[in-house]
């Protein structure tokens, strides 16, 4: 077999994995579209005969989606507030020493990572109604969120961390910088795209984050899209085409980001694993 | 003749791992001063202590009279050339050779102007604009050097400068360097495990192992005098030869033992007995006939580069020797031997020390 045709079976089964892997997706678009009828029809179409646009008007005011998304905004935001802040100062420490104590926090770290959030929540719950979080429900769901997304958050930041060369460091400090003054000036800015990469990662996490909001936000007004998705689901749903519109309208901005900016999350993930 | 650095009984552990030993060293203003040995030796930890990027952990540590064991590196004013440039890569160079002077605050109109001055002495004026990464390496190396001349620092520290470059443009910074330390009339310290870098750019030598310094002095003094078979062996290339002998009954002559025993009348007073290491350099064995020379040995391997010959003997230990010109000689071939006795090195055997006299 020669080169030619081997790279063209690959090529063609690579084609068909992608065409397994985002049938899904093609079926979410299309499912909105259809009209009630067709969304029943066998055999499937898979083109709709008469595709229905006003549906996303529709379903964004009817279920007050503005609002839905707005709080998801919020409770991503926050998250990934809390997480860069805290994570940056923590990964680079644990890039810059070296020591049995940094190994132990790096194992732990990655333990965290290892529980579900389900199984989290319970306890999260209870500790947070005892100190009286749960008032403020999205600050309590912002607070979960962090503290299950910070361990992968600050082993990525590490790695970046650790590709940039120590000698700049140390040229800035005897260029006159302090330690702080040659972190911001000389180690940020170098280390930036990884961070940038990190959180858009983890902002993708929070925006869709299901468990601990649904247990934590009570209020109707307070519940973020993934929540009301879901409470749009009864037993004996048939509005497929509303829930996907639904859907298409929560994932499209995050699948856009996603398909801009994918060559950067690339490399910013491998960069510094490489090394 | 003012001393620009001094160290007072320096010590520097890395938890129980001892690596600077009780060193005492005094570089005078306006010198050269070169570190110099294997690596692992401390020459590194040395000049990062000088820096201030490494703490030590007694003794005292004077730059321009003042002592600096706590002080931090920015408030020392002395400037480090690294061993890889450490070129900021996200600024130009002009960014990079101002970033001292941006961080003192500086005005900006200044800066240029000083940054355009250091550009026109080191030849980068048309690259101000460009970033590290658009750099050939001996550019970056002259960012380096550039950056660290617009401070005008009470020492420069050089970081095995040169060990990036190829051998050709190693020899051309050599002495662009060592012209560039004349004209600003700096105090320069530099570490090099290259011999031939120190011998030739400083004007005092300090030659670590270890974490002990072993000897300084002017290169030649090091050349001439070494004060032990490390340093005898370390300086000069190709390195010295060493022979097993013992100190004649006389206590005027020693016993050599190259297969046949030898004995050569020298100037200096030995035990009869004394296990010793006498020391030739390879530059300074003459060749003669078969039968005519102090020794006589057969020739292993001929190497000549057109100018200079190198043979190596077939002895053991092997002996080799290095002379201007060309040999008829070839391997197989038996040649005799010649040196002068003042040219020998004598070593106790036991304490590798240089044998007085």
């Amino acid at each position: 077999m020669s080169n030619v045709t081997r790279d063209r079976l690959l090529f063609a089964a690579a084609i068909i994995l992608a065409g397994i892997y985002l049938f899904p997706l093609y079926w979410m678009y299309i499912t909105t579209i259809k009209s009630g009828s067709e969304m029943f029809a066998t055999p499937p179409t898979f083109w709709p005969t008469d595709p229905q646009w006003q549906i996303f008007g529709n379903v964004w005011q009817g279920r007050n989606m503005g609002r839905y998304i707005w709080n998801s905004l919020v409770i991503a935001c926050g998250a990934v507030s809390v997480i860069a802040v805290l994570g940056v100062g923590c990964a680079y420490v644990l890039a810059r020493y070296r020591n049995i104590w940094v190994d132990i926090g790096l194992f732990l770290i990655l333990m965290l990572q290892v529980l579900p959030a389900s199984l989290m929540v319970t306890p999260i719950f209870v500790g947070f109604s005892q100190v009286g979080l749960l008032n403020y429900p999205r600050l309590a769901v912002i607070l979960a969120i962090a503290a299950k997304s910070m361990p992968f958050f600050v082993v990525l930041v590490r790695a970046t961390f650790m590709s940039v060369p120590q000698e700049l460091e140390e040229a800035a400090l005897v260029d006159g910088n302090s330690r702080v003054g040659a972190f911001f000036n000389i180690v940020l800015p170098l280390a930036r795209n990884g961070i940038l990469v990190s959180v858009i990662l983890i902002f993708m996490q929070a925006f869709g984050e299901f468990v601990y909001s649904k247990s934590m936000i009570q209020a109707v007004e307070l519940q973020p899209a993934s929540v009301g998705l879901n409470s749009f689901m009864g037993p004996n749903t048939n509005e497929w085409n509303n829930i996907m519109a639904y859907a298409a309208i929560y994932v499209t901005p995050i699948l856009a980001i996603f398909v801009l900016l994918q060559r950067r999350i690339v490399s910013g993930l491998t960069s510094g694993a490489l090394k | 003749m003012t001393a620009q650095i001094e160290l007072t009984n320096v010590n520097k552990y890395y938890g129980a791992y001892h690596a600077l030993k009780d060193i005492e060293l005094s570089i005078r203003k306006g010198s050269f001063t070169a570190l110099v040995g294997p690596s692992g030796c401390g020459k590194s930890t040395l000049l990062r202590s000088l820096a201030g990027l490494e703490s030590i952990s007694s003794g005292t540590l004077k730059i321009a009279g003042e002592v600096m064991n706590a002080v931090p590196p920015r408030k020392r004013d002395v400037a480090m050339v690294f061993q890889s440039y450490a070129l900021y890569p996200h600024m130009t160079v002009e960014e990079n050779l101002t970033y001292s002077l941006r961080i003192k605050g500086v005005a900006k109109a200044e800066r240029k102007k000083a940054a355009n001055e250091v550009a026109a002495v080191t030849g980068l004026t048309h690259l101000l604009g460009r970033y590290p990464r658009e750099l050939s390496g001996g550019q970056r190396q002259r960012v380096a050097m550039s950056r660290a001349i617009i401070r005008h620092p009470k020492a420069f520290l050089f970081d095995e400068p040169l060990s990036n470059l190829d051998a050709a443009l190693r020899v051309h910074m050599r002495k662009e360097i060592r012209a560039l330390h004349d004209r600003l009339g700096a105090t320069s310290v530099y570490v090099t495990h290259d011999q031939v870098e120190a011998m030739t750019m400083a004007d005092h030598v300090v030659i670590l192992r270890d974490g002990i310094i072993e000897q300084q002095g002017s290169p030649l003094e090091l050349y001439d005098r070494p004060a032990n078979k490390f340093v005898a062996g370390f300086i000069g290339s190709p390195a010295m030869n060493f022979l097993p002998a013992i100190g004649g009954q006389d206590g005027q002559s020693i016993i050599l033992d190259l297969g046949v025993k030898q004995t050569i009348a020298i100037n200096r007073a030995v035990r009869p007995g004394q296990a010793l290491s006498i020391g030739l350099r390879p530059e300074h064995i003459e060749l003669a006939a078969p039968d005519q020379g102090a020794l006589s040995a057969p020739v292993a391997l001929v190497e000549s580069t057109g100018a200079t010959c190198f043979l190596t003997m077939a002895t053991t230990p092997e002996l080799s020797v290095v002379f201007n010109g060309r040999s008829g000689a070839r391997a197989g071939d038996r040649v005799g031997l010649n040196f002068a006795s003042g040219s020998i090195h004598l070593f106790d055997a036991a304490t590798e020390r240089r044998v007085p006299g």
